[in-house]
């Protein structure tokens, strides 16, 4: 695909003061209070800014978003099944290239942005957005990350984190532990098989001017770009809505999060701790955790500080599978 | 100058969306459709066309591409067969319900198991009611006629739905025929632009597809079925249209053959009905009275114009090559449609269908003279044996 167009060049934001005071995700909306991916959309929307094309896949950022007649999206948006906004995506950069080739649509390439949950990213969705970014779209890819099918009512998903309890992996006597497998690595899927990416990095919600210089990164780049952002749920990881700040970054202070960037193969770390908390700390806060003993917790650490060794690189679990017996 | 071309069905289909200046193609491959992306793919890669050709990484994804571009402003086009068509199945009603007109050429094809390659008109049959115009070509000429007559009705503000424009795998998709190609002018004539009301553009946001409540869902659907009810009427403005530009006609909704005073008919949709057709003639001169009536679209289905043909006959065969399992008449699908619209009618023919053709068998001209006898036999006794018979499978030896 040949990228022919010019894309936006969007400028970094310094500090805090001069994030654009414009909303695009504006009232009309009925997220639970304290909806990180809420903020997500947010945030994202300013860095994107009004030149934008938003595509929201089946999730809770389309059920509990728009409802006929009432709509917080002050760009064009358009609804796509849970399975394929990386093919509605494409479809849409590609009428721009066609468009704007025949002189159809004067300007520049819109920025195309998905915002998909986790089962829309990497899990259902993943065929989809890996069609995406291997065929080379100019299109922004965004995983906003509640770790779970949160829409449905909180189910596991691919990044659901080791021993959660969500209503498809309820802890009980035989399966103590909630939920049993580790989670994919989303950036590490794209990275790791898509030559046309250039850009991939992860983001916070727990810290925005960060977000927003990644997203206006991301979207200067041509081709396709992938954020994956985590984005904490007070209905699914059960803790106070007052606290969704607080989580996310409590999240990087113990490595359960690391935020990086990923540019034409070289890595670049931020907000990485001094020294990093117990994950202990973190799982404590979140009910969701509220059933594991000490023996699960310290196979999250033993994860996490494998991870943390060699972040961006796949490692080797260090617990069983779910099918192995001990 | 029209010229005139020796083309195979994919062929003739990818020229008709040459022609119809297309400006996104999605593509994947499966037989017998891919000889359609194939083609185009050339017209693109040597600049005859300027379209964005994505190669999507699947059937499902195929669809989707399709409707974002059409979402976004651009005509559309795209296609499968077979196993193909099913596994897009989640996305058809998207497209309807958005009314996005994106066109979707089908060569169709048995669906598994047992893996056949052979024509069958059971894969998009199977996806009949998610809103989208659908019809048969019998020959490439149609194939290339019915691309541009497709896109003008589903474009058409009034209608804005996509259209599964099909002929059957291998008998029309690689059976080579006489194409007469217009020049673009005329086609760009007929077809004006794809220009929707509010595709999406960040100089008129508009959102497409939000959430609605139970209670609003009906308002929408039934906007989608109007468009259906309004689908006969414009289609008769644009066939005017193709005789006045292009001097061929089709007989909008059914075409007849030999059907003047023919006690019994053939009805049937595809490339069987060059079978039929001689068929009729060989019976003809043999005395008996068949004729052929010929279907063009399925969906919407032309019910008043069936009812008002059909009641003229004695008896009606229905020719499937679709099945219906454990359906009201236990066969295939057009059975159906034409009793549900010769209920009320007042004059009530003899109504049977046969199974023929299923995995892409040829239907052969015996095979015809069989359906000829368990017809005026029916006549003759005045009511039919059985609602459906399975050619070649039947202990009576039809
Ligand atoms: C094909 C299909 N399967 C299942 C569903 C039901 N469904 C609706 S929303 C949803 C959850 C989406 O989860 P995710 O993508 O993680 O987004 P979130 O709701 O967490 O924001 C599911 C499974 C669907 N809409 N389509
Ligand atoms: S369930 Fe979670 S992701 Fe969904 S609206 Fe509520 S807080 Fe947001």
């Amino acid at each position: 695909m040949a990228n022919v167009v010019e894309t936006q060049n969007l400028e970094r934001v310094k500090s805090i003061r001069r994030v654009p005071q414009e909303e695009y995700y504006v009232p009309g909306h009925r997220t639970c209070a304290g909806c990180g991916p809420a903020l997500c959309y947010k945030l994202v929307s300013k860095a994107a800014g009004p030149e934008s094309i938003f595509l929201g896949p089946t999730g809770c950022m389309y059920v509990a978003n728009t409802s006929y007649l009432s709509s917080p999206f002050a760009y064009p948006w358009m609804h796509c099944q849970i399975t394929n906004a990386g093919a509605i995506a494409s479809g849409v950069e590609a009428a721009y290239q066609v468009k704007i080739r025949k002189g159809k649509y004067k300007g520049k390439l819109p920025n195309v942005v998905v915002m998909a949950g986790d089962g829309g990213s990497i899990d259902i969705g993943l065929q989809a957005m890996s069609g995406l970014m291997y065929r080379g779209h100019d299109v922004l890819f965004i995983m906003y990350d509640n770790e779970s099918y949160a829409n449905t009512g909180i189910q596991t998903s691919p990044a659901t984190p080791y021993g959660a309890n969500t209503t498809f992996t309820p802890p009980g006597k035989a399966i103590p532990e909630g939920k049993t497998l580790f989670p994919k690595d989303a950036p590490q899927l794209v990275i790791g098989g898509h030559p046309a990416v250039k850009y991939v990095a992860t983001a916070s919600v727990g810290y925005p001017v960060d977000l927003i210089n990644k997203v206006r990164k991301a979207l200067n780049y041509k081709g396709p770009t992938f954020l994956h952002i985590h984005s904490p749920c007070p209905k699914g990881w059960l803790f106070d809505a007052k606290k969704t700040v607080s989580v996310a970054k409590l999240a990087m202070e113990t490595g359960m999060w690391v935020n990086y960037e990923w540019e034409n193969g070289e890595y670049t770390y931020d907000h990485t701790p001094k020294e990093y908390k117990p994950v202990k700390e973190y799982m404590k806060g979140q009910a969701r955790f509220a059933h594991l003993t000490d023996e699960h917790i310290a196979k999250m650490q033993a994860f996490i500080d494998a991870k943390l060794k060699a972040p961006g690189i796949p490692v080797a679990l260090p617990v069983q599978g779910p099918r192995e017996t001990a | 100058m029209a010229k005139e071309m020796f083309l195979a069905g994919c062929a003739a289909s990818a020229f008709g969306a040459k022609f119809a200046r297309v400006e996104v193609i999605s593509s994947y491959p499966i037989r017998p459709y891919t000889g359609v992306m194939m083609e185009l793919s050339k017209i693109v890669a040597n600049g005859e066309l300027d379209a964005e050709f994505v190669h999507g990484e699947g059937e499902h994804a195929q669809v989707s591409i399709a409707y974002g571009a059409s979402a976004a402003g651009a005509r559309a086009y795209t296609g499968s067969s077979g196993v193909g068509v099913a596994y897009a199945m989640e996305c058809y009603s998207p497209a309807a319900g958005g009314r996005y007109p994106i066109q979707m050429i089908i060569a169709d094809r048995a669906l598994d198991p047992p893996g056949d390659f052979g024509s069958e008109h059971t894969d998009v049959m199977g996806c009949r009611d998610q809103g989208w115009i659908m019809g048969w070509a019998e020959t490439p000429q149609e194939a290339f006629d019915n691309t541009l007559i497709y896109y003008r009705i589903g474009e058409d503000p009034k209608i804005m739905l996509p259209q599964f424009c099909c002929q059957d795998g291998y008998f029309v998709s690689h059976i080579p025929g006489k194409v007469v190609l217009p020049e673009q002018s005329q086609v760009d004539e007929f077809l004006p632009p794809y220009d929707p009301p509010d595709p999406l553009d960040p100089t008129n946001p508009t959102s497409h597809g939000p959430q609605v409540y139970p209670d609003q869902g009906s308002a929408i659907d039934i906007q989608r079925a109007q468009a259906h009810l309004d689908v006969p009427k414009v289609t008769e403005q644009v066939m005017d249209d193709f005789s006045r530009i292009f001097g061929r006609t089709y007989n909008p909704f059914v075409e007849e053959y030999m059907t003047d005073d023919a006690d019994f008919v053939f009805f049937i949709q595809g490339a069987h009905a060059r079978t039929a057709r001689f068929a009729v003639n060989h019976l003809r001169k043999k005395g008996v009275k068949a004729g052929m009536v010929k279907l063009r679209f399925v969906r919407p289905f032309p019910t008043e114009v069936v009812k008002e043909c059909l009641s003229k006959f004695k008896a009606v065969g229905c020719v499937e090559t679709s099945t219906s399992y454990g359906g009201a008449m236990k066969g295939g699908n057009l059975i159906h449609e034409v009793r549900a619209s010769l209920y009320d009618s007042p004059k009530q023919p003899l109504v049977t269908s046969f199974m023929a053709g299923l995995g892409g068998e040829v239907v052969t001209l015996n095979e015809f003279y069989n359906m000829a006898k368990v017809l005026s036999q029916a006549i003759k006794d005045k009511k039919i044996k059985k609602y459906v018979y399975w050619l070649g499978f039947e202990k009576e030896g039809i």
